[in-house]
């Protein structure tokens, strides 16, 4: 079966555990959404995805094969993309060249890489940007170029790390609407790390919800808006939830 | 709906920035020519040949942000390399007793023997690179600093096949400004043909942004050596022209004083733009020779003005700290261009905000 699969991954840094036997699976077409408070492990779970961060325990698998002790460019030419929180765009470089770079780095030419990154833009829809200087752009724009950027090459998979940050309501609905269309039109499987609760059960086909390292609660979006546990984890009062951590710490 | 202004190639877009850099080269040669006077035809092939050294320092240091200290030690390898294919083979059995025996017998023009020091020189930053690349910042600064130690305390101490820190003489001497100038040309267009390259955009993008690069698919190490190979190549041609220049080499002659100079003049030109690289070298050159005319001493009217010896070093590290101080990336951040491509790109940029959705402010 396809699909993209953490199993059991642990990750622990000097003593503190910041992931614990953590297990998700994406399937190309279909949006997975991650949440949890913050300091769940959201962000290393993604690092350890894509190659950036190595998992103590555990394997990540793409279609049936491990992708540990990959380098992330190696995780990325195997079909996996990322994006990450704060855009991290190439800020010196026009619009265009951020994504001829991702094209570039797959391996393809100059030309064939502008000639897809236009293609890309346009998909998007942001091909009125193509030479504006990334470093110049507002917020949102970033957002949709860093996605731009993650999606060349048409990755089988996407993680996207909390790409709507900062955005107003309406911005959020129309980013919502690009996610979707990244699963159905290219048939790629997406994982969407979100603080925007409300998005993410719109948006998702499923969901995970990670708290202190370990998945609490794992099924459609009706499941988690019921789930007394979720509910826990996000209203439990601040002393609750960070009481785990600090004993690990000593 | 999409409109692209991108129609033209990479190549055709920025092809201005090595012509119009090597006009300049080829009027500064020509001026040499006409004025004819034999101490200037030497300060100007100085300055191709430092052109050479510092723009191949640019392929590595300005494309990809590690700083290297040790390109000078390529430098050194071609130099000797050259000394090696076209001395006469009776000075060679003299300097070199130790080389091997077709090589002695082999005496090469000077143009393919630098041609060849070159390949010789790429070759041995493959190598070091090839461990090297693999560090970044700081660490990798270091180590190429270490790099250029071995290479320079081998060269001075392999009696049988460097001469150890003796001179060696009977290296056939280039008085004529050409070769220079083509060598000069040539590493422009190379460090142009490798910054417009698939390798050198992903080694600045890279360099702007580690992380993202990673995700983008970049091998930065590869991205790295690529350059690092390229632009120990061009220093190494670097350096067989500067063989032929003076006619005499020895190890130091490639050490702390040629790698500092190079890197001033790289960094107050310009470290990220291959306009920064060969101007700051003909700028920083011509102010070092009009100080040393200075003080030498200028006559005006009956007496002689001239500046206390010593001063031009002073004097020299004052305009560097000042134009750091003032333009902290240096006297050309930017490329030179067509001005017809710089309204271009105006048009276009302004077009591209009237463009920006509404409610992104």
């Amino acid at each position: 079966m396809r699909q993209l699969e953490a199993d059991n991954i642990s990750v622990a840094f000097a003593g503190l555990k910041a992931l614990s036997e953590a297990r998700l699976s994406v399937t190309p077409g279909h949006v997975t959404g991650l949440i949890g408070p913050n300091g769940a492990g959201k962000t290393t779970l993604v690092n350890v995805l894509t190659g950036f961060q190595a998992p103590t325990e555990g394997a990540v698998k793409l279609d049936g094969e491990s992708l540990v002790g990959l380098a992330p460019h190696q995780v990325r030419r195997r079909g996996v993309a990322r994006t990450f929180q704060g855009g991290r765009l190439f800020r010196e470089l026009p619009v265009i060249d951020n994504l001829e770079v991702t094209g570039v780095g797959l391996g393809l030419s100059r030309a064939a890489a502008v000639a897809e990154a236009q293609a890309m833009l346009d998909w998007v829809g942001i091909a009125p940007l193509a030479d504006r200087i990334a470093g110049t752009l507002p917020y949102t724009d970033e957002r949709r170029v860093a996605i731009g950027r993650a999606l060349m090459g048409r990755p089988g998979y996407i993680l996207l790390d909390e790409p709507a940050a900062g955005m107003s309501a309406p911005e959020a609905a129309e980013l919502a609407a690009l996610i979707r269309r990244i699963a159905t039109e290219l048939n790629c499987g997406v994982l969407l790390i979100e603080h925007n609760v409300g998005l993410v059960l719109e948006t998702c086909d499923h969901i995970v919800v990670l708290d202190s390292g370990a998945v609490i609660e794992d099924g459609p979006p009706e499941q988690i808006r019921a789930s007394e546990t979720v509910r826990h984890a996000y209203m439990g009062t601040a002393a609750d939830s960070t009481l785990p951590v600090l004993e690990v710490m000593q | 709906m999409a409109s692209f202004p991108k129609v033209k190639s990479v190549a055709l877009r920025t092809i201005s920035t090595p012509l119009i850099l090597s006009a300049v080269l080829v009027v500064l040669a020509l001026v040499t020519v006409a004025y004819g006077s034999r101490p200037f035809n030497q300060t100007m092939i100085d300055i191709f040949v430092r052109v050479i050294l510092v723009t191949g320092l640019y392929i590595f240091v300005g494309n990809s942000g590690v700083l290297s200290f040790g390109h000078i030690g390529f430098t050194c390898m071609g130099a000797y390399a050259a000394a090696w294919l076209t001395m006469p083979p009776m000075m060679k059995e003299l300097s070199f007793p130790g080389l091997p025996d077709w090589l002695k017998a082999l005496q090469l023009p000077y143009g393919p023997g630098a041609v060849l020091a070159g390949i010789f020189a790429g070759v041995f930053a493959l190598i070091f690179g090839r461990i090297l690349m693999r560090l970044s910042g700081i660490a990798a600064s270091i180590a190429t600093f270490a790099m250029l130690a071995m290479i320079n305390t081998i060269y001075a101490n392999w009696e049988s096949v460097t001469s150890a820190t003796n001179s060696v003489v009977g290296i056939p001497i280039v008085r004529t400004i050409w070769p220079y100038l083509i060598g000069a040309i040539a590493a422009v267009f190379i460090a142009w043909a490798h910054a417009i390259s698939r390798h050198g955009l992903a080694l600045r993008a890279a360099r702007d942004e580690p992380t993202a690069a990673l995700a983008s698919g970049i091998d930065i190490p590869r991205v790295r050596l690529v350059a690092f190979t390229l632009s120990g190549a061009v220093v190494g041609l670097g350096g067989a022209l500067m063989a032929h220049s003076i006619g005499v080499v020895t190890p130091d002659t490639f050490y702390l004083g040629l790698t500092f100079i190079t890197l001033s003049m790289l960094v107050v030109g310009g470290i990220g733009t291959l306009t920064g690289a060969v101007m700051g070298v003909v700028l920083l050159s011509l102010l070092i020779q009009g100080l040393r005319w200075l003080e030498r001493g200028v006559p005006v009217g009956e007496s002689t003005f001239a500046l206390p010896g010593g001063l031009q070093e002073i004097l020299l590290g004052v305009v560097m700290i000042v134009i750091l101080a003032r333009r902290p990336s240096g006297l050309f951040a930017r490329e030179f261009v067509w001005p017809a491509r710089l309204g271009a790109r105006r048009r276009n940029s302004s077009a591209a905000t009237r463009n920006v959705p509404a409610g992104d402010a």
